[in-house]
């Protein structure tokens, strides 16, 4: 231990060290940066730590929400609502990607601003938007009645409000993507005899990969945590943020804290996952 | 195959070209030159389909391919920067083509092997093109452009990204594959070189019009316009008015308030752009005789700048000349500022008419 203090001792005092120390404080740290940054990571932890403290301090409200078959439904409806959402849009939003990021139309300004709408929308407007559309007399609602598919206080409602709500974090994360992609690639690939749709599936899909799963956890973190659209259209069948402001006002703070500990844990381990497994994703050089 | 344009028409943006035509004979080598701006890649383009034109006709080996799309006209297209396709393997992109147009999985490992070994790359068949160095990756774009055995290759600038020893021994290869495989090749250069090692035959294009076209020492020995004029190292350009010619088939210009004797015969009054390359100016002192053989510009060194073959002098006289000099410049006996005589025989000087209309320059026989 005596010559572990030593060495260390040794290193810190080095040349090595001391023309690091020397070059760090002569203008090159990122600390000027990071003092302003540490204020939102700041606020981000300590809003976690207001949520996780009283839970360890009263386990039993953690047990209570753990084992409780409504908070586990909520979850599940929230998640599988969630992933229904993504598939829609990756299916329906990635031609739309594709195409504004390839279009030099005058349409597509017009395009890009109805895409970015429910970005800048209370989510309160949002969820009438989607109420009207989708209500059992609405412009889309009555025809998708006439085929049993119905959105009012159903699953479909929530999955429809959660898409309306992601389309623009999907959207835009998945053009800028495809945007990056030099059109000179699909050109070479056409001329090897690929059609459009072919030298778009073969080349410009998978070089777009990272930002399509960058897209879809995005709308899928947007997605799960709508409530005010949400609610509009479907308050049952319950959702996460829907049981959370349920008990928030019928059990009091501890209960629904219980309820947000563990919707947190769970997308951090999620995010964690997805980061994990997608690390390689769309990295096609050998040197890294 | 021939590779001819019949009239083309393109728009792009606030570009546009129309009514350019020009034949690529098959089995030859076409270089087409230009300022950067002049439209070249968009030609190429056109003429691989990846535009639209909006007139004229694209004839490929005599079929019209003008609306067809690109995977329909076998044509292979090479861009300067090979655009390889960066999540497949060396050996997945020479097999693309192949794969597209449903070529069996066992002919196309034959032939992906073959072109393997032929072009050096067995070592690099499993790696991603994004570690490859600039030869490497000239080399896979080749081997996949081939693959497909194309009726007509397309090269967009393909050596400007080499290094020198590079980019000699890449046109070697391309050169010899040409003629191998006798190929039909349409490339973009700015480099009056590559002209000189590649083509049969050189187009030279600005504004979105082809200016001239013939063999590369015609087009570069007697070029037409100013733009080519500069293409093919008239370093200095000097406008003037033709006066009378003499009975030897001589002009005297007027540049200024000096002369200049040039060979051939012009018009009195014209406008008339002298083109002297800066290695046929001779520099000697200021007493040196006169003689009526040679034009004499007397003026003073500027300034002078070491070369590979010498030195590089500035000289100011009636007007500026650019000067290069052979030999170890530092042994030479004139310096910065020292009253010296430029010498040009009437021969070196190469005229082009000027018009009022842009685009109808013309050279002087």
């Amino acid at each position: 231990m005596a010559r572990t203090a030593a060495g260390r001792g040794s290193l810190m005092s080095s040349p090595e060290h001391r023309l690091r120390k020397k070059y760090w404080s002569s203008g090159n740290s990122l600390a000027a940066f990071w003092i302003p940054g540490m204020i939102l990571v700041g606020i981000i932890a300590l809003a976690l730590l207001v949520i996780a403290v009283p839970v360890f301090q009263n386990p039993g409200y953690l047990a209570g929400a753990a084992s409780d078959p409504m908070v586990f439904q909520a979850f599940f409806v929230t998640f599988l609502a969630g992933f229904c959402a993504v598939g829609i849009l990756a299916i329906t939003g990635t031609p739309l990607a594709y195409a504004l990021s390839r279009s030099d139309t005058p349409w597509k300004g017009i395009v890009e601003t109805l895409v970015d709408i429910p970005l800048v929308l209370p989510h309160t407007v949002a969820g009438l938007m989607v109420y009207l559309l989708f209500m059992s007399r609405g412009l889309l609602g009555a025809p998708f009645g006439g085929i049993g598919l119905t959105f009012e206080d159903a699953f479909p409602g929530i999955v429809a409000a959660m898409v309306f709500v992601a389309i623009p974090y999907y959207v835009n994360a998945v053009r800028e993507g495809f945007g990056r992609v030099p059109v000179q690639l699909e050109n070479v690939a056409r001329s090897l005899g690929a059609s459009r749709a072919r030298a778009f599936i073969t080349v410009s899909l998978p070089l777009t990969t990272r930002h399509i799963l960058y897209g879809a956890l995005l709308a899928w973190g947007r997605a799960i945590g709508e409530f005010a659209a949400v609610i509009m259209i479907a308050y049952f069948p319950v959702v996460i943020s829907t049981l959370i402001y349920y008990r928030f006002n019928t059990g009091g703070i501890a209960e629904s804290q219980a309820i947000a500990f563990i919707l947190i844990l769970l997308c951090l381990v999620l995010f964690f996952v997805f980061r994990f497994l997608t690390r390689r994703a769309g990295v096609y050089d050998d040197r890294s | 195959m021939m590779i001819a344009v019949e009239g083309v028409s393109l728009t792009r943006g606030d570009f546009s070209f129309a009514g350019i035509s020009l034949q690529v004979p098959e089995s030859s080598y076409a270089v087409l030159m230009g300022p950067s701006g002049a439209g070249k890649t968009l030609l190429l383009e056109s003429i691989g389909g990846f535009l639209q034109v909006t007139g004229g006709r694209i004839l490929v080996g005599g079929r019209d391919v003008t609306m067809l799309p690109p995977e329909k006209r076998g044509i292979g297209f090479m861009y300067q920067d090979y655009s390889l396709f960066p999540h497949l393997t060396v050996e997945e992109n020479i097999a693309y083509g192949l794969k597209m147009k449903g070529i069996s999985s066992r002919e196309r490992t034959s032939t992906v092997n073959t072109l393997l070994s032929s072009f050096s790359l067995q070592p690099l068949a499993q790696r991603h093109t994004g570690s490859l160095s600039g030869g490497e990756k000239q080399r896979v774009a080749l081997a996949r452009a081939l693959a497909t055995r194309p009726s007509a290759l397309l090269l967009d600038e393909p050596f400007a990204a080499l290094d020198p020893e590079a980019r000699l021994s890449c046109m070697d290869e391309v050169k010899a594959l040409q003629r191998e495989h006798g190929l039909t090749i349409l490339q973009v250069s700015h480099d009056r070189d590559e002209a000189y090692r590649l083509a049969d035959q050189v187009m030279v294009m600005d504004k979105g019009r082809i200016l001239q076209a013939g063999t590369p020492a015609a087009v570069f020995s007697c070029p037409v316009h100013p733009t080519i004029a500069a293409l093919a190292g008239f370093e200095n350009m000097l406008e003037g008015i033709s006066g009378a010619a003499s009975e030897g088939g001589r002009t005297l210009l007027s540049i200024g308030t000096t002369g200049i004797i040039a060979e051939g015969a012009v018009p009195a009054g014209e406008r008339i752009l002298a083109c002297i390359r800066s290695r046929d100016i001779m520099l000697a002192g200021a007493d040196i005789s006169r003689s009526e053989q040679v034009n004499r510009i007397e003026g003073q060194v500027i300034s002078m700048v070491a070369t590979d073959h010498g030195c590089q002098v500035r000289f100011a006289g009636p007007f500026p000349l650019l000067i290069d000099i052979p030999g170890n410049w530092s042994s030479w006996e004139y310096r910065p500022g020292e009253r010296v005589v430029a010498l040009v025989d009437p021969e070196d000087v190469h005229l082009i008419r000027l018009s009022k209309r842009p685009g109808e320059e013309g050279n002087v026989p």
